[in-house]
């Protein structure tokens, strides 16, 4: 069954810059209060709630080597590898790599994953996204309303 | 890790443990026949939580020791808050009590759902993960999935979140639910209940290693029923104290290969906490259904066999179920939500049982209720010494396998404990060498 676009802040607002993906879908939320819009802090808990999703948009706070508040877009399309995972399966979770293959088994994945991800600077525990990260929060959800805008008329 | 076939002597080295939380790794080496050193090292930075909880206000320590563990934050929000209530000598009411066992219940349900079906199953499969796992048995994943599930809706609606609850506070809660809120959660949690059942009979169909080990078992232990948020300490070996007494007990030792603390009781003896454990030494108080599926299960009243641990965890995961079910029907909304606890000079203890064993906080306060020191003793650091003798054992007792085998066999040692290395620094990488 389809079920349109999800936007999911995936992130803990407790770790400082891991809140930039809530603050994204906080942002997105705003600007179109039609799309269904969630905070997740834990990869895993995406199952379920982005289950049959034709767009499934996850922003996340990234942490690649870019400079702080670097923007950047990760289509993993319908069914392309999610990319390696970023290290052992730890006993508190699984990342989001994992979790796409888990709901791809599960046969629930959505029909497509795109990650927008914010380069985070401090993930020590505090409230509060540092200035260079808050400051690229608009610019990360006006490429998520992009994204959704581009799907919408594609569809 | 090393593939080479066995030898009298060699060391197994594995870097980087998987399945368990933080970082270490794990060494063990063999001289000429015997196993002649098991090491655990840990690198991951200490957090220094302790430090860090210093001339902060006694209201604060819940929130902030949350944080230390994404999986067992009530644990350490709920000893925070009994060891504050008591340094200011506060009693809350019955009430409250049972909201916090009820908020409790979830992160049982959470954090054992997440362990038997994603973390520890997947060894007795010889599988890398629970995707590679959903190939072989996809109900499996799927249950443990909606299991855990309704752990997370319990945590949202008493605790506010599913992870680090905002709603705990030194007293009680902010706001407590209605019934209402509580009523739409039945349904679920009987679900979730007979779900946990099958669990356990899948489970126990498992191929464990033939191995027993006289454990000294301590736990909580609660007059009325199945420790959980409170009790008094027991031991196997007749140890009968508070909170204050197991702070007195249990020296922590530095080693250098480490950055976890090593504990032990009365500075000497190794002690294991955690669901071998409870289940020892409380057997009488699980529910009849828990106890029918224990025994269905293949376990006694005492289970020996820390492979088997994740057969203990399924029991435990009913239990938790339907005393959630038993709490929601017996509830009244506490009102007030919190009790009033002004800061006070003294020094307060508490424990409670996180899902991997007994978590004890204590604090020293000023008169203006600041916190002036703080010690905190999370569960893997005291099963740290009896998770290195498990593997001396393990590892001597099966020398005949490659490498390869013996360093699987170490990790799945390991994570028999669902180790929480995170919170244990103040932990894992596995190595077997033979020389």
């Amino acid at each position: 069954m389809s079920r349109g676009v999800l936007v999911a802040g995936l992130g803990n607002e407790y770790r400082s810059d891991d809140g930039a993906g809530p603050a994204v879908a906080a942002y997105v939320s705003k600007r179109m209060s039609s799309v269904e819009s969630k905070v997740i802090s834990e990869p895993l808990d995406l199952i379920g709630v982005w289950d049959d999703a034709d767009l499934a948009v996850v922003a996340d706070a990234t942490r690649s080597g870019s400079p702080p508040g670097t923007v950047q877009l990760v289509d993993l399309g319908g069914g392309e590898d999610p990319g390696s995972s970023a290290g052992p399966m730890s006993s508190h979770g699984m990342d989001l790599p994992r979790v796409l293959r888990l709901a791809r088994a599960l046969g629930h994945a959505p029909r497509r994953v795109v990650v927008v991800g914010i380069e985070g600077e401090n993930f020590t525990d505090g409230v509060g996204l540092s200035p260079v990260v808050a400051l690229a929060v608009s610019e990360a959800g006006e490429l998520v309303l992009q994204v959704i805008d581009e799907a919408v008329a594609c569809a | 890790m090393t593939h080479q076939r066995p030898a009298d002597s060699r060391t197994v080295h594995v870097e980087g443990l998987a399945r368990v939380e933080g970082e270490g790794s794990l060494l063990v080496e063999v001289r000429d026949g015997t196993v002649e050193t098991v090491e655990l090292e840990i690198f991951e930075p200490p957090r220094f939580f302790e430090a860090f909880l210093q001339g902060r206000r006694h209201t604060e320590a819940p929130d902030i020791t949350a944080r230390i563990c994404g999986i067992c934050p009530v644990a350490y929000q709920t000893s925070a808050c009994l060891a504050m209530e008591d340094a200011c000598g506060v009693a809350i009411t019955d009430q409250i009590a049972a909201l916090r066992r009820l908020l409790y219940c979830g992160e049982w349900i959470q954090s054992h759902a997440l362990h038997i079906h994603f973390l520890h199953a997947p060894d007795f499969f010889g599988c890398q993960d629970a995707v590679e796992l959903a190939g072989l048995d996809l109900s499996a994943v799927q249950r443990g999935l909606e299991i855990k599930k309704v752990g997370n809706h319990l945590m949202e609606v008493v605790g506010g979140r599913a992870i680090h609850p905002v709603n705990v506070r030194v007293g009680g809660f902010y706001k407590a639910p209605s019934r209402e809120e509580l009523a739409a959660l039945v349904e679920p949690l009987r679900r979730a209940r007979d779900a946990a059942l099958v669990s356990v009979g899948w489970v126990a169909g498992f191929d464990f290693p033939d191995i027993e080990i006289d454990y000294r078992f301590v736990s909580l232990r609660h007059p009325d029923y199945y420790a959980i948020e409170s009790g008094r300490i027991v031991s196997s070996e007749g140890l009968d104290v508070d909170a204050k007494g197991i702070s007195d007990l249990v020296v922590e030792d530095h080693v250098a290969r480490s950055n976890a603390l090593h504990a032990r009781l009365g500075g000497q003896d190794m002690y294991l906490t955690g669901p071998l454990s409870r289940y020892a030494l409380n057997y009488g108080q699980l529910s009849p259904l828990a106890r029918e599926a224990a025994t269905a299960g293949g376990l006694g009243t005492v289970c020996n066999n820390p492979f088997k641990s994740i057969t203990v965890r399924a029991v435990e995961l009913v239990y938790a179920c339907e005393e959630a079910l038993r709490l929601i029907e017996a509830y009244e909304p506490p009102d007030p939500p919190a009790v009033a606890v002004p800061g006070a000079a003294g020094i307060g203890h508490g424990a409670s049982e996180a899902p991997r064993g007994l978590l004890f906080h204590r604090y020293e306060l000023d008169a203006d209720g600041l916190i002036r020191s703080a010690r905190i003793v999370p569960p893997t650091s005291q099963n740290l010494l009896c998770m290195e003798d498990d593997l001396r054992r393990v590892a001597q007792a099966n020398l005949s396998l490659a490498d390869e085998e013996l360093g699987w066999l170490c990790e799945q040692t390991v994570r028999n404990y669902d180790p929480c290395i995170s919170c244990a620094t103040h932990f894992l990488d596995v190595s077997v060498e033979r020389r």
